[in-house]
């Protein structure tokens, strides 16, 4: 038992009391004894809101105790209050026991730096997967018209590619989608089967982009890049398998919902160490999602070629040849640097070089 | 006081702030990682324990302040935000502008109430020697002093129209007779309006700041005592034009600075060509991120200095009725130099010296001040205030206006 003073809420005037701790199965209840007119008050634990204890060491000068609607309790001798309370046998919260107990502390850190690493190796995109299962293929129709209109006015021009060339590439290409309908094994979504084109535009280096639910566009400098190769359409039909891939796993919805659930996610578990660290490592980890996705479409690729009989090489040799025509143009001894080594970790699309090395092994 | 028979003593108390940033951190690195093992539904109890910590330490004439929010509460005003945060995100992310432009809307009409129950939430939460505070504000009175909010709208609007009407709109087929005589005297004509804009509109900021601060001290309650305030409007507009002389100065020497150090580093930063478009668009946010940290950096001592000031009037211009006086010797100078010390070291760790970032300047800020009590510490009445909901508080917090600080 200890004195201590209770402000019951009527005045700021203290009340002297006297101060018991019950032993109790769901834990010690409180039992005031006014000295000024002898009310008793007893409390269950649970009517009781238990100061937390802040450090191991270093000991409050004074501490108070929320009674709810019947005040508040201050004690002046702290020791003898966490005698008491040891000796009542109460139990500590966890944070409590983080706050006092390093073992804890450290116990609960490798347990926060499992749940990061699970978070972004599994949970992000297994939340990306099954939420892109519920957006509509209107949706992405909707966003990929827009997008295409912005494209058309201020990125490229009509293709100046013979019409002839156009008509050979689309029938190669409607194989593949033919391919994409029909065969189960190179369906991503079941039930998802997105009308596939293919539309060609000039104005922009060797490339080929998709379009979320199903435009894909190639541009002429991609078309050329291939004509020195002997089996050019093999090569071309290659990338436009890998652009396939992006649409057939609905890369660009999962990226809008991984960057969402990112955003949000690590905006609340780092927030309040700093909105830098927060933003970078979600700008950072959405990258690295972003090449994922090209690793999952590079798999895609390999795997409907196999299925139409079409060798991979060729497009490989076109990735490589693509990447080192840029490379020979670039002469500065630091960009040559950069490619090496920086940006191919913060670019979205790995390396073409060892892309093409890495491709699925089957 | 001078009444002959019921002299009453004015006794002088500090309020202490007994604890330290050490400590903090320990609660600070707590509230972290149990917020990232729950995945952020943690955030509410975070909070809870932060302003625990703080109140608890915090004692005013020998009495610690408590913090009594019932966490259910603030765990459903967390939820209900978090939920129309999340509904904003995805409607902003998919395109669907009329949807997202409603919410936000919503938000702007809806901030002065929001701004009211975070305070009413915060007041009635605090509680020293068994009394609650309250904040009694009317729905009225809040919407009323919110009039400069409504007022910069009119400004601008103003502006926009009377610039369109002075602008030259020769009749259809006729070509201006002199376009290079007509066009300064109309450009000056626009500009001063433009500038006639910016200075109404600051006056307007100046006072809602004003007003906000007034209604929040007049309409506080400490049991049965109300709040006292004596400051004026042109105090603060004093304080804000030493402010901008102070941000001129301020600017001016890290200008000198940042010319003396960068030199010609600066050619470094450029991007390479071919780095890709993955490239190009990380270099953009680098040099946008640094043109952010470049203005939060420039400002920040005249924003410090400011915040001093306010503080400095406001603490030495507010009582509780007649029983109770504040005055603060809180040094602005220091205060600047120690919320700059602050944040260069907050970005050195990457964050990690933010506790004792915060601790500190709560430290200097509330240990400066001492409130004098006239007939003692006994004699405020409680009175019964109603728990409040929380989601004003929430939402208020998620636009960074902090419980502590």
């Amino acid at each position: 038992m200890l004195q201590a003073r209770w402000f019951d809420g009527h005045s700021t005037r203290a009340r002297p009391v006297i101060v018991r701790l019950i032993p109790a199965g769901s834990g010690p209840g409180l039992r005031l004894h006014a000295l000024d007119d002898g009310q008793i008050l007893e409390l269950s634990h649970q009517q009781v809101q238990w100061p937390e204890r802040w450090s191991h060491k270093h000991r409050p000068s004074r501490v108070v105790v929320d009674l709810r609607e019947r005040g508040s309790l201050q004690i002046d001798d702290v020791a003898a209050w966490h005698s008491l309370l040891a000796a009542a046998g109460r139990r500590t919260p966890l944070a409590e026991r983080m706050q006092t107990q390093l073992r804890v502390l450290l116990m609960v850190l490798a347990i926060a730096g499992t749940c990061i690493w699970a978070f972004y190796r599994w949970g992000t995109p297994w939340a990306a997967a099954h939420i892109a299962r519920h957006v509509p293929l209107a949706w992405e129709l909707a966003l990929s018209q827009r997008a295409m209109e912005e494209i058309d006015a201020s990125l490229v021009k009509p293709s100046k590619l013979e019409p002839a060339r156009q008509a050979e590439l689309r029938a190669g290409f409607a194989r593949l989608a033919e391919l994409a309908r029909n065969d189960a094994g190179l369906q991503r979504y079941r039930g998802y089967a997105p009308a596939l084109e293919l539309e060609f535009r000039s104005g922009m280096p060797a490339n080929a982009f998709a379009l979320p639910g199903g435009t894909i566009v190639m541009t002429d400098a991609m078309v050329e890049k291939a004509r020195s190769s002997s089996e050019a359409d093999t090569a071309l039909l290659g990338v436009l398998a890998h652009e396939i891939g992006h649409v057939q796993h609905r890369h660009t919805t999962r990226m809008v919902v991984e960057q969402g659930v990112l955003n949000i996610g690590l905006g609340l578990a780092l927030g309040d160490v700093s909105s830098l660290v927060s933003f970078s490592s979600s700008l950072l980890t959405g990258l690295a999602y972003r090449r994922n996705h090209e690793t999952e479409a590079d798999c895609y690729a390999v795997a409907m070629m196999r299925r139409a009989g079409l060798p991979t090489k060729p497009m490989t040799d076109l990735l490589l040849s693509i990447e080192h025509g840029a490379a020979d143009e670039s002469t500065d001894e630091s960009t040559q640097q950069a490619r090496r080594g920086g940006f191919s970790w913060l670019s979205t699309h790995p390396d073409t070089a060892e892309r093409a090395r890495q491709l699925c092994p089957k | 006081m001078s009444m002959p028979g019921i002299e009453q003593s004015i006794e002088a108390h500090p309020i202490e702030f007994t604890g330290s940033g050490g400590e903090y951190f320990r609660v600070w690195i707590v509230n972290v990682l149990l917020t990232i093992i729950t995945l952020g539904i943690y955030t509410p109890w975070a909070r809870r324990r932060k302003a625990q910590y703080f109140y608890s330490h915090t004692h005013v004439a020998g009495s610690p302040l408590e913090f009594v929010a019932q966490q259910r509460k603030m765990v459903m005003g967390f939820l209900l935000m978090a939920a129309l945060y999340l509904a904003y995100q995805i409607a902003a992310e998919t395109g669907q502008d009329v949807a997202s432009g409603l919410l936000m809307f919503g938000f702007a009409i809806l901030s002065p109430f929001l701004w009211a129950s975070a305070m009413r939430f915060r007041l009635s939460a605090t509680r020293w020697r068994g009394v609650r505070l309250a904040f009694t504000a009317s729905w009225k009175e809040v919407y009323g002093a919110s009039w400069p909010v409504f007022a910069i709208a009119a400004i601008w609007g103003i502006v926009f129209y009377t610039a369109r009407s002075l602008s030259p709109r020769p009749p259809a087929g006729v070509a201006p007779a002199e376009p290079a005589m007509a066009l300064p005297s109309l450009g000056a004509a626009s500009i001063s309006l433009a500038v006639l804009g910016v200075v109404l509109t600051v006056l307007c900021v100046i006072r809602l700041e004003y007003n906000y601060r007034r209604l929040l001290v007049l309409r506080a309650r400490v049991g049965d005592q109300a709040g006292r305030w004596k400051p004026v409007y042109m105090d603060f507009v004093r304080i804000w034009l030493a402010t901008a002389g102070f941000l001129l100065l301020s600017v001016l020497v890290a200008g000198l600075v940042f010319m003396l150090l960068s030199g010609g580093s600066l050619a470094l930063l450029r991007p390479s060509k071919d780095a890709g478009p993955g490239g190009m668009i990380v270099f953009i946010l680098f040099v946008m991120l640094g043109l952010f940290l470049a203005i939060v950096l420039a400002t920040l001592p005249a924003r410090a200095y400011r915040e001093a000031r306010i503080f400095k009037l406001v603490w030495n211009n507010v009582g509780v009725s007649h029983m109770a006086r504040f005055k603060t010797h809180l040094r602005t100078g220091p205060f600047v130099w120690l919320r700059v010390k602050n944040v260069l070291l907050t970005l050195l760790t990457l964050g990690f010296y933010r506790p004792f970032a915060v601790a500190s300047e709560y430290a200097a800020k509330v240990g400066s001040v001492k409130v004098y009590l006239k007939g003692g510490a006994d004699q405020i009445q409680g009175v019964l205030v109603k728990q409040q909901g929380a989601f004003g508080d929430a939402a208020a917090d998620a636009m960074g206006l902090d419980l502590i600080g």
